[in-house]
């Protein structure tokens, strides 16, 4: 009985992490590029881009999910237009919303990073008569490597915000439990694998991304050694 | 056709936000009994409540969620071979409350910590116990560290209680899908919902604001 929950559930481990690994990219461009723009200082960019941020980091991922998936339905227009097929697919919808969630998230985290950049080095780059933007291109590399342990938090924020598009249809880990569920009503066992899976996962993920934390900032510790 | 959904609504909000209040304070009550556990003296206390606590923390919310409302059911049948069905309302409390309390241990152990050990000390000077010194000495002076930490994390749990419209909750979000199945006007009573979380978010920023500036007014001296 075990096994055979367990193969069931199994099958949504592949959606689950392709979904993850997919959103990630998208929300980690997307952020990349949003603190750029955060960064250049121009006052009316600045604004739109707090109002998205507000918009999704202060409603639930939950709500985005519809919103994004059953949401555009409703406009004639849009199901007419050349976006509909991309629009009405619950796996593209499912990536979106946990990208655009995901991507608010994370341009907040960049953005705390790069003000977190020491004066002194803003004032070298202007010193060499660097303009902003060729300023940000040095100065956003480091300040990202300083930001991967907050961001490791978000990867796994995102794989678990994955399990929310078993709502909107998506068979993923959380999908093949509760539809299991459905037939077999057996929840302690059936939720119970489903959360020995994600907690593999997540625990594998841990480990790797504080392997790899060790490995980036290598730098910071060479200058405590060296002091 | 708008205006007529309005009430409907406006108890779903009352609900969504009387869901994550209760879960709040029993998610506080049982944060610092975790605490206290993972304070403990004896390892084969302390060291279960590490690994249950991170165990918590690694699990998706809506698995929790799901775990607890079907799970209880099941549980009372194996045990008393009675079928008793729990109200979805407790059961997103207690879910609510246990996510919260994951994380939210964290933070308030944290703060602790960072409670300087004299304060102890002082406190078994003048004899009192340990429970005394805990509630009447440090537990005042927690809040003034934990606070910024837990107010992240009650706009998460304001944020997760739309899991709980999943078990049948008539909240926020459950209230706008089944207005959405009336009215077939998906993107209005979705970003509806979504505009109320985000008034509830943004008040309560406001207030914690206020709240933070008060608890920390001693630190900044007196203008």
């Amino acid at each position: 009985m075990f096994r055979e929950y367990f193969m069931e559930i199994a099958r949504g481990i592949p959606t689950s992490l392709l979904l993850t690994a997919v959103a990630l990219a998208v929300a980690f461009v997307l952020a990349l590029f949003l603190t750029f723009l955060l960064s250049m200082e121009n006052k009316p960019v600045k604004r739109v881009i707090n109002i998205f941020l507000t918009l999704f980091t202060g409603t639930p991922l939950l709500v985005q999910f519809f919103l994004i998936y059953s949401g555009p339905g409703q406009f004639q227009w849009i199901v007419n237009s050349a976006l509909w097929p991309l629009l009405s697919n619950a796996w593209f919808c499912a990536m979106f919303a946990l990208a655009l969630n995901s991507a608010a998230y994370s341009t907040q985290l960049f953005h705390g990073a790069v003000k977190a950049i020491p004066k002194g080095q803003w004032e070298s780059c202007a010193a060499l008569g660097l303009s902003r933007l060729q300023t940000l291109k040095i100065l956003i590399p480091y300040a990202l490597k300083r930001a991967l342990p907050s961001y490791s938090n978000e990867i796994i924020l995102v794989f678990k915000g994955t399990s929310l598009a078993s709502t909107i249809t998506i068979m993923d880990i959380m999908g093949y439990a509760r539809q299991l569920y459905g037939t077999e009503y057996d929840a302690i066992t059936i939720y119970g694998i489903a959360g020995v899976i994600y907690l593999v996962i997540t625990g594998l993920m841990t480990l790797l991304l504080r392997k790899l934390e060790h490995k980036v900032l290598a730098f910071e510790r060479l200058e405590v050694e060296k002091a | 056709m708008f205006f007529e959904y309005l009430p409907l609504m406006s108890t779903a909000t009352l609900m969504t936000l009387g869901l994550a209040v209760c879960s709040l304070i029993a998610g506080l009550v049982l944060a610092i009994f975790f605490v206290v556990l993972e304070t403990n003296k004896f390892v084969c206390v302390r060291k279960p409540t590490a690994i249950f606590v991170t165990l918590l923390r690694g699990l998706p919310e809506i698995l929790v969620v799901l775990l607890i409302y079907f799970g209880s059911t099941e549980l009372v049948e194996k045990l008393t071979g009675e079928y008793i069905e729990f109200s979805p309302f407790l059961c997103g409390v207690i879910a609510l409350a246990i996510i919260f309390a994951a994380y939210a241990s964290q933070t308030l152990r944290g703060a602790i910590q960072a409670i300087p050990l004299g304060q102890w000390e002082s406190g078994a000077a003048l004899g009192l116990s340990r429970g005394y010194t805990f509630v009447n000495i440090i537990l005042p002076q927690v809040w003034r560290h934990a606070l910024p930490g837990l107010s992240n994390q009650w706009l998460v749990l304001l944020k997760d209680t739309a899991l709980v419209s999943l078990i049948g909750v008539d909240d926020l979000m459950r209230q706008a899908s089944l207005v959405n199945t009336n009215t077939h006007q998906p993107f209005t009573w979705y970003s509806f919902a979504a505009l109320l979380y985000l008034i509830i978010t943004l008040v309560s920023q406001f207030f914690m604001r206020k709240l933070e500036m008060r608890f920390t007014r001693f630190e900044r001296g007196v203008k």
